[in-house]
C-alpha cells in the first residue's frame, strides 16, 4: 500500500521568468485517491500536465511506476486523463466518442461493441444517441469518467473534474471515484473545491507553485489543531505569505 | 487500424457541423456562378455619350459602328459642345467622344473626323479596355473604307487567337476560381481543426492515446484533403457544365497537381492551427493569407504587373502555380512536359512547407 506509484522528484516548471511550479516533491501510493488542492493558478493542472507528458519539464524528474518519463514514452500507457471540459466529442454521441476512443486505443472490434453496450449500463437508452453537446453534464460527466478509463490504465488523472456540476452528481461522481479505486486503480484528482476533501485518501495543497501542506485529511486536521482543511489551508497559505 | 478511428471521428466532425457543411458543399457552386458572373475582364454596355460636332457623312457610320459592337450603350447624341468633365463626373456615361472636322490645310476636303475619346480613369481597367475597342472600330472602319475606293491597305493585320478564341473571360477565370475555391475551404477547416480540439480540451487525451504523431497529423489533415478534392470535382463540374469552359487537357494532371498542392494548403492550415490559441485567431491568420495567395496569384491581375521586387513573393506562393497549371490544363491542352517545371516547383514548395509544418506539429505535442 505504500509503495509510491507515481514519485516525483524536485518538479519544476518554469514559463519565461514566471515559475509555474517550484521544485516540488511528492508520491502518489499505488491504489489511493491523491487530491490535489490548491486555488486557480496554483499549479495543480501544469503538474498534472508535466506527469502526463504533455508539458516538458524545466528541471526534476517524474517516476512512473519505476520508470522515468524522461527515458520512456510508452510509461504514458499506463495513464488515463479527464479534463475540466470532460474531453469529448460535443458533435458527436456517446457511443461515438465511447467507439473513438476505444478505437484509438487499440481495441479490437468485439472489444469495442462490448464497450459500448456497458455504456448502456451508465446512460439511458434514449440519450445515447444524441450529440453529447446536447447531454446533462452529469451524464456527459460519466460518459467522460467511462472513456477515460477505456485504455484500462492503472493511473487515473482527474483534472478539476467536479467543476460545472451540482452537489448531488459531484456526490456521485465520487462514488464512482471510489468503484474504481476499489478496482484496484490509482487516482490522482486535482479541484480547487476545498469541501471535496473528505473523499481523498490523502491531500496535496498546492499554492503558487509549492507545496503548503501534505497529508491525511484526518491526521492533518488533528496535528494542527484546526476544525477543517479550509482553516487548515488559509493558516497555511497565511503562514507561507508570511515567509 | 488506430488512424481510421481518427479519420472517421474527423469526417463525422466535418458533417455536423451544419455551417461547415454549407461552407463545403453550396457556398463553392454558389460562389463559382457568382464570381463567374461578376469577375470578369469583359467590358459590356459601357455608357457612352457623343458630341457630334462635324459635318461629314463618316461620322455617322462610325456612330453606328460603335452602337452596333454591343460593347457600348450609347445615351445621348449631340449636336452641340458641352462640359464633357462634368458629365463624366456625373458618371452618367464613361466615356464621350468628341466628332470635329479637322483643320482644313488644302483645297481637298478631309474625308474622316477628327475624333477625340475621353475616358473616365477612375476605373483604368475598364476605361483601357474601352479605349483599345474605339480604336480598333475606327481603324476597322478606315481600312473597310479604303479597300471600297479599291484601294488596298499596305499592312493589314488579322490577329488569329488560340486556346480562347471567343475571348471569353469565364473561360480564364473559371479554372483559376476552382483553385481559388480549394484553397479557401481546405484552409478554413484545417487551421481550425487542431486548435478546435485545444478549445475542447480535447487534445491531451488524443495526445496521450496511442495513437503515434504521425498518425494524429495525417489522421487530421487526411480528411480535409478529402473535402478539398470533393469540393475540387464540384467546382470542375460547375465550371464545365454551368460555364461551359473546355476541358482540353488530361484530368488526371489535374488531380496530380492539385493533391500536391494540398499538402502545400493542408500543411500550411495545420501550422496555423497549431499556433492560434484559439479558432477566432485561426480564422483570422487563414483569412489574412487567403487574400494574399490571391492577390499574388494572378487570378485577377497579370503577374508581369509586380513589381520586380516583390515577385520572389510569387515564386513562394503554391496558388500561382496551380492558377497556372490548372489554367494550362483547361484551355492549352498542356499536359506534364509543358508544365513539370511549376509542378516542381509546387512540390518544393509543398515540401518546404511540410517540413516545418511536421517540425512545429513534434514541437508542440513534446513541449
Amino acid at each position: 500500500m505504500n509503495e509510491n506509484i507515481i514519485e516525483v522528484r524536485e518538479l519544476k516548471k518554469k514559463f519565461g521568468d514566471f515559475i509555474a511550479v517550484n521544485s516540488i516533491n511528492f508520491g502518489v501510493r499505488k491504489g489511493e485517491i491523491l487530491g490535489f488542492l490548491g486555488p486557480n493558478g496554483a499549479g495543480k493542472t501544469t503538474t498534472i500536465k508535466m506527469i502526463m507528458g504533455l508539458l516538458s519539464i524545466t528541471s526534476g524528474d517524474i517516476i512512473i511506476d519505476g520508470i522515468n518519463l524522461a527515458k520512456s514514452k510508452e510509461v504514458k500507457e499506463k495513464l488515463g486523463y479527464m479534463s475540466q471540459k470532460f474531453s469529448l466529442y460535443p458533435k458527436l454521441s456517446a457511443i461515438e466518442n465511447i467507439e473513438f476512443f476505444a478505437g484509438i486505443s487499440g481495441l479490437g472490434k468485439k472489444k469495442i461493441k462490448s464497450k459500448i453496450d456497458e455504456l448502456q449500463d451508465i446512460v439511458q437508452k434514449d440519450l445515447l444517441d444524441r450529440s453529447v453537446d446536447k447531454l446533462p453534464p452529469g451524464i456527459k460527466q460519466k460518459v467522460a469518467l467511462y472513456a477515460s478509463l477505456i485504455p484500462d490504465p492503472d493511473i487515473l488523472l482527474l483534472d478539476e473534474p467536479t467543476s460545472g456540476v451540482d452537489p448531488e452528481v459531484r456526490r456521485n461522481f465520487w462514488q464512482e471515484i471510489y468503484n474504481i479505486k476499489k478496482r484496484g486503480k490509482t487516482i490522482l484528482v486535482t479541484t480547487h473545491n476545498l469541501d471535496e476533501v473528505e473523499y481523498a485518501d490523502r491531500i496535496v495543497i498546492l499554492h503558487r507553485g509549492n507545496i503548503i501542506v501534505e497529508g491525511e485529511p484526518s491526521e492533518l486536521i488533528r496535528e494542527h489543531g484546526v476544525d477543517s482543511v479550509e482553516t487548515l489551508f488559509k493558516e497555511a497559505v497565511r503562514d507561507y505569505e508570511g515567509n | 487500424m488506430k488512424i481510421l478511428y481518427l479519420i472517421k471521428k474527423e469526417f463525422l466532425e466535418i458533417f455536423r457541423q451544419r455551417e461547415l457543411l454549407f461552407m463545403m458543399l453550396i457556398a463553392p457552386v454558389f460562389q463559382l456562378i457568382l464570381l463567374g458572373y461578376i469577375v470578369t475582364t469583359d467590358i459590356k454596355n459601357v455608357p457612352v455619350g457623343i458630341i457630334d460636332l462635324s459635318t461629314g457623312t463618316s461620322t455617322s457610320r462610325i456612330i453606328n459602328r460603335i452602337a452596333g459592337s454591343g460593347l457600348f450603350d450609347i445615351k445621348n447624341i449631340s449636336r452641340v459642345n458641352r462640359d464633357s468633365v462634368n458629365e463624366l463626373k456625373k458618371g452618367d456615361v464613361k466615356a464621350i467622344i468628341v466628332f470635329r472636322d479637322p483643320v482644313k490645310t488644302g483645297r481637298s476636303i478631309p474625308r474622316y473626323p477628327e475624333i477625340q475619346i475621353l475616358l473616365d480613369g477612375a476605373d483604368s481597367n475598364s476605361s483601357g479596355i474601352a479605349a483599345g475597342y474605339f480604336n480598333g472600330i475606327i481603324k476597322n472602319y478606315i481600312l473597310d473604307d479604303i479597300e471600297s475606293l479599291g484601294i488596298a491597305p499596305i499592312v493589314k493585320s488579322k490577329p488569329l487567337i488560340r486556346f480562347n478564341p471567343e475571348l471569353r473571360s469565364i473561360n480564364y477565370m473559371g479554372p483559376g476560381i476552382v483553385a481559388v475555391l480549394l484553397t479557401i475551404i481546405t484552409l478554413f477547416i484545417t487551421s481550425l481543426s487542431i486548435v478546435r480540439e485545444k478549445e475542447q480540451q480535447t487534445i491531451d487525451t488524443l495526445l496521450i492515446s496511442r495513437l503515434r504523431p504521425y498518425e494524429i497529423y495525417i489522421g487530421k489533415a487526411l480528411p480535409m484533403g478529402i473535402v478539398g478534392l470533393l469540393n475540387m470535382c464540384i467546382g470542375v463540374l460547375v465550371a464545365v457544365l454551368w460555364f461551359d469552359i473546355p476541358v482540353r487537357g488530361n484530368l488526371f494532371y489535374l488531380l496530380l497537381s492539385a493533391i500536391i498542392y494540398l499538402m502545400a494548403i493542408l500543411s500550411y492550415g495545420m501550422l496555423i492551427s497549431i499556433f492560434s490559441s484559439s479558432q477566432q485567431q485561426s480564422l483570422f491568420y487563414s483569412w489574412f493569407s487567403i487574400i494574399t495567395f490571391i492577390l499574388l496569384s494572378g487570378l485577377f491581375t497579370p503577374l508581369e504587373n509586380i513589381p520586380v521586387g516583390l515577385k520572389w513573393l510569387v515564386k513562394i506562393n503554391p496558388l500561382s502555380y496551380l492558377v497556372k497549371i490548372i489554367r494550362e490544363i483547361f484551355l492549352k491542352g498542356n499536359g506534364i512536359e509543358q508544365f513539370y517545371g511549376d509542378l516542381l516547383s509546387l512540390g518544393l514548395i509543398a515540401f518546404v512547407i511540410s517540413s516545418i509544418s511536421i517540425f512545429n506539429f513534434k514541437k508542440f505535442i513534446s513541449k
